[in-house]
């Protein structure tokens, strides 16, 4: 019967811009100046980084910006043998991905972390913030973290 | 208490990596084919939900194309942009707002065919944090979360593989899945390309072309068009932050949460006792320890004893994923509403070769966002 199965397709493509928040702007601003900037809760007193306008768990208003320090611990991590991008799974040469725990911050932060051998990489290591030489206002100017 | 809702109807189709179909077909021919089964028209239902994306469908308002398919012309209908387990959960609402008297509730994607479903996973991220950075993405989060309940629990690469095993072997032995996997083995899952570590490409779930409806009624429609209804005797819903760095990714407090809530209403003191089987809607292999145990039904931490002793086979004291979940086919907004299919199924004792014996109280999982940020947790009933 014709049309019993179908195998033309049509392509379909979006593309979007995404401006970012009040809090993210001045994270951003931060990281120029070589700074790591969260934001603190009045009510349950957390630090969080990045930065964000509500504490879902309070429901409060957030803008007492502070900055936290550039070291922290290793909280958790995975070993990426692979980057996605537009949802293409491509091999990479292994690299690791951490969540890493700023002193004087309460949520967790990713971050690539070098320095560590990928079959040496562990939770607890003392963890410190690399920048590139010329910040210009970008994710990418907190370039990775190192063992401290 | 509310008003008792049961299920009168349940379809899924046999899900594929490409079903060669439009959408609007295979979402027809469900839906008729359901109709026909429990001997209905749309006309015995009085309003529809659907679980679709607009992302997942590359259009916006998606349903419209599909309303006319599902027999919804000139009728109540309403899109849940979530997992299928949703919109059943908000059928069972309107059903117990006494303003409808039965539901349709539909999930459906192309996760197969028409898109690559990481991409789709990707949109989920923070558009102004995460998603620009590439870091943390449905993959590299169940890894995370992986390799803190393996650090945590001395659950080896080995169990998490026999784990895997177990579930592929299932999926083989249902009809409606899509994978095939020609014997696996804990070497072959080892062998799988590597992801984020521990994961490799065999621990993760089956993105493909699929739906899955099911048919809710009062109890006084329900005795009109069946003769063996289905319970919903509990429902739980929670959400937690969206924020990775927030989360505690073994204790899936959310997850806990819908769970409570679920055995709360059901009266459901013991669930390890008093649930025959669980249908776990599961991205990647391994969340289904740290998913089970936050919903009480097995020890916290006691992943390697369940893989050795065989708990959650088939025949084991506590059945998880007996249909293979979402290893076996994983169509996204679909995945959830599978789940509640598979345990209609098996409380109707039409579950062939997965058929847990003698089972009679089963819970069913959906969830959606990253990590599992969002859990909906049924509990279903055969009385007799």
């Amino acid at each position: 019967m014709p049309g019993e199965t179908i195998k033309s397709m049509v392509p379909i493509t979006f593309l979007y811009r995404n401006r970012v928040g009040q809090a993210l702007e001045t994270y951003i601003d931060g990281l120029k100046d070589k700074k790591i900037l969260g934001i603190k809760c009045p009510a349950c007193d957390k630090v969080y980084v990045p930065p964000r306008t509500v504490c879902g768990c309070c429901h409060k208003k957030l803008d007492t910006y502070v900055e936290v320090e550039q070291q922290g611990t290793l909280e958790n991590f995975t070993v990426a043998h692979v980057t996605i991008e537009g949802g293409e799974i491509k091999d990479a040469e292994p690299y690791v991905i951490g969540m890493i725990k700023l002193k004087g911050a309460d949520s967790l932060l990713s971050a690539v972390v070098k320095g560590v051998a990928v079959d040496k990489v562990k939770t607890g290591i003392r963890v410190k913030a690399v920048w590139k030489e010329e910040t210009q206002g970008s994710y990418s100017d907190l370039a990775y973290f190192e063992p401290a | 208490m509310g008003k008792r809702v049961a299920i009168v109807g349940y379809k899924q189709t046999k899900h594929s990596f490409d079903n060669l179909v439009s959408r609007e077909r295979m979402v027809y021919e469900l839906v008729k084919s359901l109709y026909s089964d429990i001997g209905i028209t749309k006309d015995a239902i009085d309003t529809f939900i659907l679980a679709s994306n607009d992302f997942t469908d590359g259009r916006t308002i998606s349903e419209v194309y599909i309303v006319p398919r599902i027999g919804a012309y000139m009728k109540d209908e309403s899109k849940v942009e979530s997992d299928g387990l949703n919109a059943a959960l908000y059928a069972y609402m309107r059903i117990q707002s006494g303003l409808y008297d039965t539901a349709l509730a539909i999930g459906f994607s192309m996760s197969g065919s028409e898109f690559r479903a990481p991409m789709i996973n990707s949109y989920v991220m923070d558009p102004a944090y995460e998603r620009p950075r590439g870091l943390i993405n449905f993959h590299s989060i169940a890894a995370l979360q992986a390799r803190v309940y393996m650090e945590k629990y001395g659950f080896k690469e080995r169990d998490l593989a026999k784990l895997t095993v177990k579930d592929l072997k299932n999926a083989n032995n249902n009809p409606y899945a899509a994978r095939r996997e020609q014997k696996p083995t804990v070497d072959s899952v080892l062998g799988s390309r590597p992801l984020y570590a521990p994961l490799h490409e065999a621990h993760v779930s089956a993105y493909a072309d699929g739906a899955a409806a099911v048919v809710l009624a009062s109890e006084e429609a329900a005795k009109r068009i069946t003769d063996k209804p289905l319970w919903i005797t509990g429902v739980g819903h929670s959400m937690d932050t969206y924020y990775l760095g927030d989360r505690d990714l073994l204790r899936m407090d959310s997850l806990r949460s819908a769970g409570e809530q679920a055995y709360r209403m059901a009266g459901i003191k013991s669930p390890k006792r008093e649930i025959d089987l669980a249908e776990l809607h599961t991205n990647f292999a391994s969340e289904e320890p740290v998913f089970a145990e936050a919903l009480g039904l097995f020890k916290e931490g006691s992943g390697k004893e369940v893989v050795a002793n065989g708990d959650s086979n088939v025949d084991g004291k506590m059945p998880v994923n007996p249909s293979g979940g979402p290893l076996g086919a994983n169509p996204i907004n679909a995945a959830g509403l599978i789940r509640l299919v598979d345990v209609c199924a098996q409380l109707n004792g039409e579950a062939g070769k997965n058929q847990v014996k003698g089972a009679k109280t089963g819970l069913a999982h959906g969830q959606d966002g990253p990590g599992a940020q969002q859990n909906v947790v049924f509990i279903v009933r055969r009385e007799k």
